[in-house]
C-alpha cells in the first residue's frame, strides 16, 4: 500500500516541474519592441525544429522597416503566403499610395491590418503564448521591428483525409458520409443538416501541450440549459497536457468511471449527431478524430441505429427487439449453458439432456473450463483479426474456423455443444450497433460465466439483479441511465424497445429536455391519410 | 486490510460455491425405476442410460441402458446401494417411468412411493404403471426397437394413447397421490406387460428382428382400494371409466346399425359432469355426458344423407355408451367395491353435511347407490363420402 502512495506522490511532483518549465519558456512574457530580440526568443523556444520558417524582410520606403514572417512549413498554405502576404508587403506597397501611410509616424501594425493584407482572418497579437499557439496551428505571424505587437494571419492548410464513408457504423439505408479528422469539416457537415440559427457552437482549447480544439454544439432552446452548463463545467475542469482523441475527453468527463457500461455515446455519422441535437442533446467535437461524443446518453440508445428511423417502423421495431435479445445472448449464453449443464439439469428437456451427456462423454475438462478455453480462443482470434495486416486476414480466418470449429471437437478437448454456444455468443456480440456496448457485454460475459460455475442459475439471477441495480444507479449528465424505463415514461416508449411511425413522434424524450418538448404540434394532421371528401381530393 | 478482506470474501464464495456442481459426464441418468417386494425387503431396479450408446456417433451396438438392482429395507436404502454399485452419481431429475410390481401393488403401494414424492430432485411428472402378472424387474429388462431407450418408449406410448386409444391412460405421480388421498375417490393405475417371450426381451436379437420376440404393451386399468390392488378392469370397463372421468379424446367406438351391420364412430369431444345428491337419505349421482363424434366407417345399409338416420345412429350410440358405462359402474360397485369414479367426492361437494354421516360406511353405500347415466351424442361429420359405396355394389 505505502509503495503505491509514494509512487503517486512523485508523479505529481514531476508533473509540476514540467508545468513550470512551460511557463518560463513561452507564456510569461509579452512581445518585445525589438524584432531581433523577438526572433531570438522564438528560436530559443522552438529549439532546432526545422519546420519553423523565419523569414526576415525589409519593407517600406527604401526598405527602412525590418519585418519578420514566421510560419510552420507543412501547416501553412505557402501559395497564399506568397501571393497575399509576401507580395503585398514587398512589391505592392511600393507602388501604391500606401507608401505614404507607411511612415514611421503611423502605427504600422494597424495600417497593415486595415489596408494592406488581402486575407480573411487576421488578428493582432501581443504575447508569445498566442503567437506560439497560432504558429503551431499553421497561422502565419508577422512581426515588425519597433512594435511590441504582431499580426497573426490564418492561412492554415495541410493534407488531410476527405469525407469518406463511415467505417465503424455501417448502415444499408441512409447517408453514407462519415466525419473526418478536421473539426471544421465535421461541424460544417452538421451545420449543413441543421440550418437553424439556434444551432450554437462553443469552442474551447483543451490540453496544455496539444492545444486541441474542442467544440460543443447544441440547439439553443431545445437543449436543457442545466445540462449545457454541466458539460461546459466538466470540459473547463479538464487540466491535462494532451487530448488526442475524443476517447480522452470521454474518460475525463463521463459518469460512472468504473462502470463497464458507456455513459457517453460516440458516433462518426453526421445524421446521428443532427438527430441527437434535435432531441436536445449536446455534441462534443474534438479536432483530430472522426468520433463525436454525444451527451447525455441513456442505455436504450446504444441499441438504436440511425437506420431504425430510415427503414419502415415495423421492421425497425423487430430488429431493435432482436438487438436486445442478441445482447442478452452475448452476455448470458455461455453462463446459462454452464449453469444448466453443471447445476440445474432439471431445466433441460430429457432428450436434450441425454444428447448433451452423450457429447460430454470423455470430455476432459469441466464445462466452465471448456467455456473459458473457447471464449479466450475466440477473443484472441478476434483481436488478431483486428490488428493484423489485411492481406493475411483470410489465412487467419481459416485457421480460426478450423481450430474452433472442428479440430477442438475431434481431438476430444471440447464438446460440440460448447462450440455451438460460443459461436452463437460470438455472432450475437456483433449485432450491437454501438461498439462500446458490445464491449460491456463481452466483459460481463466472463463475470457471469464465473458466477454460473459457482452458483448455477441462482448465481446468474443474483448477478442479473445486481447488474440491474447498477444500471439503475447510473446517470449520464444528470439523466438517469435507464430513463424511459426507470423512471418509467409512457410517451417515451414510442422509441424505446420498438419504434412507432414518425408521425406518432410528438414529443422529444422527456427527461433530456424540459423546454420545447413538441416535435410536431399538429398531431391530427401528422398521420398520412387518404382525403376524406371529394373537394380535397380535387384540390 | 479492507481490500484483503474483500478479496478473501470473494474468493471464499467462489471457491466454495462449486460444492454441488455435477458435470453431465459424472451423472448416471436414471430413466425408469422399478419397485418389487421380495420377502420383507424392497427390490429396486434402476434403468440407467449409457450416454455413449445413445449418440449415433459413438455407438458400438451395446445396450443403451444398464440395469442396476439392489434390495433394501426402504426404497431409499436400495437406491443408495445402487449409487455405490455404479461409477456415477445417480441422477433422478429426469425420471420417466415408475413401474410397480403386481405383488407389491397387492400389498400396498403408498409406502414405496413416499420417497419419490419427497425427494427434491425428482420431478413428479413421470408416469406410474403396474407390471401385470410379472415383476417390475422383468419388465424393465426388455429392449425396445423404435425408441432406443425402453423408458422413453414406455413414456411416449403412454403419452400418445392418451389421445387415441380407449383403454389405457397415463397417471403421473401427482395424480396418483391425489387419488390415493382423496376422500371418496379410489385410485386406478395403468397396467403394463410384456407380450411374447419374456426371456428373450433383454437380448440384442430382440431388437434386431422385425417382430420382436418380446414387446412392451399397455393393458387395462388396475383398480385400487386404498393403496392396495384389488383387480383389473376389462377393456370395456376401462372405456367406461374414461368416459365418466372425462378422459375420452379421439376414441373409437363400434356401434350397431339400425338394420343390422356395424358402423364405427370416433368420439372427438366428450364432456362429462358428475353431480351428487342425497335422495330420500340415499346417495345418488347423475352422470351427464355430452359427446361429439364423427362417423368414420359404415359397413351397413344406411342412408347417411337422411337426417333421421343420423338421429337414429345417435340414439343407438347413446344406448350403447350408456350400457357400457352402467356395466362399468356395476363392476366397480359389485366386484371391487371401489369408488374409482369419485362419486363420493361429488356427494361431498354437493352435500357436505350428509357426506359426513355416510362417510364412514361409504364402501357399502357406494355399492348400493344408484347412478343415473345420461349420454347425449351429436354426430358432426360423416367423412368425405356421403353414402357408402358398399350400397352401390349390392344394388349391382
Amino acid at each position: 500500500m505505502g509503495f503505491f502512495k509514494k509512487k503517486s506522490n512523485s508523479k505529481i511532483h514531476s508533473n509540476s516541474i514540467s508545468a513550470s518549465q512551460m511557463m518560463t519558456t513561452s507564456s510569461t512574457n509579452e512581445l518585445k519592441a525589438n524584432l531581433q530580440e523577438n526572433i531570438q526568443i522564438i528560436k530559443d523556444s522552438i529549439g532546432k525544429s526545422s519546420d519553423i520558417i523565419i523569414r526576415e524582410i525589409r519593407i517600406g520606403k527604401e526598405g527602412t522597416i525590418k519585418a519578420g514572417i514566421i510560419y510552420t512549413d507543412g501547416l501553412t498554405d505557402t501559395t497564399a503566403l506568397q501571393n497575399f502576404i509576401l507580395e503585398t508587403l514587398m512589391l505592392d506597397i511600393k507602388e501604391t499610395e500606401l507608401q505614404e501611410k507607411l511612415s514611421p509616424e503611423q502605427n504600422l501594425i494597424t495600417v497593415l491590418k486595415d489596408f494592406a493584407m488581402t486575407v480573411g482572418e487576421i488578428k493582432e497579437l501581443t504575447n508569445f503564448e498566442v503567437l506560439f499557439t497560432g504558429l503551431l496551428s499553421g497561422d502565419t505571424i508577422i512581426l515588425i521591428d519597433g512594435y511590441a505587437q504582431g499580426l497573426i494571419i490564418s492561412n492554415r492548410h495541410w493534407v488531410e483525409r476527405g469525407v469518406t464513408e463511415a467505417a465503424a457504423q455501417v448502415i444499408v439505408r441512409g447517408p453514407r458520409e462519415g466525419f473526418s479528422e478536421n473539426l471544421r469539416v465535421n461541424t460544417a457537415l452538421v451545420r449543413r443538416r441543421l440550418k437553424d440559427p439556434n444551432l450554437w457552437m462553443e469552442t474551447k482549447v483543451i490540453g496544455k501541450r496539444t492545444k486541441t480544439n474542442v467544440a460543443m454544439m447544441y440547439i439553443n432552446g431545445i437543449a436543457n440549459d442545466k445540462i449545457v452548463k454541466e458539460v461546459r463545467l466538466r470540459l473547463d475542469k479538464i487540466d491535462i497536457d494532451g487530448i488526442l482523441e475524443s476517447g480522452n475527453i470521454e474518460e475525463l468527463i463521463k459518469d460512472g468511471p468504473y462502470s463497464p457500461f458507456p455513459t457517453i455515446l460516440n458516433t462518426e455519422r453526421s445524421d446521428v449527431v443532427a438527430a441527437e441535437l434535435l432531441e436536445g442533446k449536446i455534441a462534443i467535437f474534438v479536432d483530430g478524430t472522426p468520433f463525436v461524443l454525444i451527451v447525455p446518453a441513456i442505455f436504450v440508445q446504444f441499441f438504436q441505429s440511425s437506420e431504425d428511423y430510415y427503414q419502415s417502423a415495423d421492421i425497425a421495431s423487430l430488429i431493435r427487439l432482436l438487438r436486445f435479445f442478441a445482447f442478452a445472448i452475448a452476455m448470458l449464453a455461455p453462463a446459462l449453458f454452464i449453469a444448466v449443464t453443471t447445476f440445474n439439469h432439471v431445466m433441460l428437456p430429457p432428450s436434450l439432456l441425454i444428447s448433451l451427456a452423450a457429447q460430454r462423454e470423455g470430455a476432459p475438462f469441466p464445462a466452465f473450463v471448456e467455456a473459458i478455453i473457447m471464449e479466450v480462443t475466440f477473443e484472441i482470434l478476434r483481436e488478431a483479426g483486428l490488428r493484423m495486416p489485411r492481406s493475411i486476414g483470410s489465412a487467419m480466418s481459416i485457421v480460426g474456423a478450423f481450430v474452433i470449429g472442428t479440430a477442438a471437437v475431434e481431438a476430444g478437448i471440447i464438446s460440440a455443444a460448447m462450440v455451438i454456444v460460443v459461436s452463437i455468443t460470438a455472432i450475437s456480440s456483433f449485432v450491437s450497433p454501438t461498439y462500446n456496448l458490445a464491449i460491456s457485454g463481452r466483459i460481463l460475459r466472463f463475470g457471469f460465466m464465473a458466477i454460473a460455475a459457482s452458483f448455477g442459475l441462482l448465481g446468474i439471477t443474483i448477478g442479473l439483479i445486481a447488474l440491474l441495480l447498477h444500471l439503475c444507479s447510473l446517470r449520464s449528465f444528470g439523466v438517469p441511465y435507464m430513463s424511459s424505463l426507470a423512471p418509467f415514461n409512457l410517451s417515451d416508449q414510442k422509441d424505446t424497445f420498438i419504434r412507432l411511425p414518425i408521425w406518432d413522434f410528438f414529443t422529444r424524450p422527456r427527461l433530456i429536455n424540459q423546454q420545447n418538448i413538441f416535435r410536431q404540434q399538429d398531431s391530427a394532421s401528422a398521420k398520412p391519410e387518404p382525403p376524406k371528401n371529394k373537394e380535397s381530393e380535387g384540390g | 486490510m479492507k481490500k484483503c478482506m474483500f478479496v478473501l470474501l470473494i474468493l471464499s464464495s467462489i471457491l466454495t460455491g462449486c460444492w454441488d456442481k455435477r458435470e453431465l459426464n459424472e451423472l448416471g441418468i436414471m430413466l425408469a425405476i422399478g419397485i418389487d417386494k421380495v420377502e420383507d425387503e424392497y427390490r429396486v431396479t434402476a434403468q440407467v442410460v449409457v450416454p455413449s450408446e445413445v449418440s449415433t456417433k459413438t455407438s458400438t451396438g451395446r445396450s443403451p441402458v444398464i440395469l442396476y438392482q439392489e434390495n433394501g429395507g426402504t426404497v431409499y436404502e436400495a437406491l443408495q446401494k445402487i449409487t455405490k454399485e455404479s461409477p456415477r452419481e445417480m441422477y433422478t431429475g429426469h425420471l420417466r417411468m415408475l413401474v410397480l410390481g403386481e405383488d407389491l401393488a397387492e400389498e400396498g403401494i403408498a409406502k414405496s412411493i413416499e420417497l419419490l414424492s419427497r425427494y427434491w430432485e425428482i420431478r413428479s411428472d413421470f408416469y406410474v404403471a403396474i407390471a401385470k402378472d410379472m415383476t417390475a424387474e422383468e419388465l424393465l429388462n426388455v429392449r425396445t426397437t423404435i425408441e432406443n431407450l425402453p423408458a422413453n418408449e414406455m413414456f411416449n406410448t403412454l403419452k400418445t394413447p392418451e389421445a387415441t386409444s380407449t383403454s389405457t391412460n397415463g397417471f403421473t405421480l401427482d395424480e396418483l397421490i391425489a387419488n390415493l388421498t382423496s376422500d371418496g375417490k379410489e385410485a386406478v393405475l395403468t397396467g403394463i406387460l410384456v407380450k411374447g417371450e419374456l426371456e428373450m426381451g433383454s437380448n440384442k436379437q430382440n431388437v434386431e428382428s422385425i417382430t420382436p420376440a418380446a414387446q412392451i404393451k399397455y393393458d387395462d386399468l388396475a383398480v385400487f382400494k386404498k393403496d392396495k390392488l384389488v383387480g383389473w378392469l376389462t377393456e370395456r370397463d376401462s372405456r367406461g371409466y374414461k368416459a365418466i372421468l372425462n378422459n375420452v379424446h379421439n376414441s373409437v367406438t363400434a356401434i350397431s346399425c339400425p338394420k343390422g351391420g356395424k358402423a364405427t364412430l370416433e368420439i372427438i369431444q366428450s364432456d362429462s359432469k358428475i353431480k351428487g345428491k342425497i335422495n330420500k337419505g340415499k346417495p345418488e349421482v347423475d352422470v351427464n355426458i355430452k359427446v361429439k363424434g364423427n362417423v368414420e366407417e359404415v359397413e351397413c345399409q344406411i342412408n347417411l344423407n337422411d337426417q333421421e338416420t343420423i338421429v337414429e345412429l345417435e340414439k343407438n350410440t347413446e344406448k350403447q355408451l350408456e350400457k357400457t358405462i352402467n356395466l362399468t359402474i356395476e363392476t366397480a360397485q359389485k366386484q371391487y367395491k371401489s369408488d374409482i369414479f369419485g362419486f363420493g367426492e361429488a356427494i361431498h361437494r354437493s352435500n357436505p353435511k350428509e357426506w359426513k354421516k355416510i362417510k364412514e360406511q361409504w364402501d357399502e353405500e357406494f355399492s348400493e347407490m344408484t347412478a343415473n347415466v345420461k349420454v347425449d351424442v351429436k354426430l358432426v361429420h360423416t367423412g368425405t363420402e356421403g353414402n357408402s359405396f358398399l350400397k352401390k355394389i349390392e344394388v349391382k
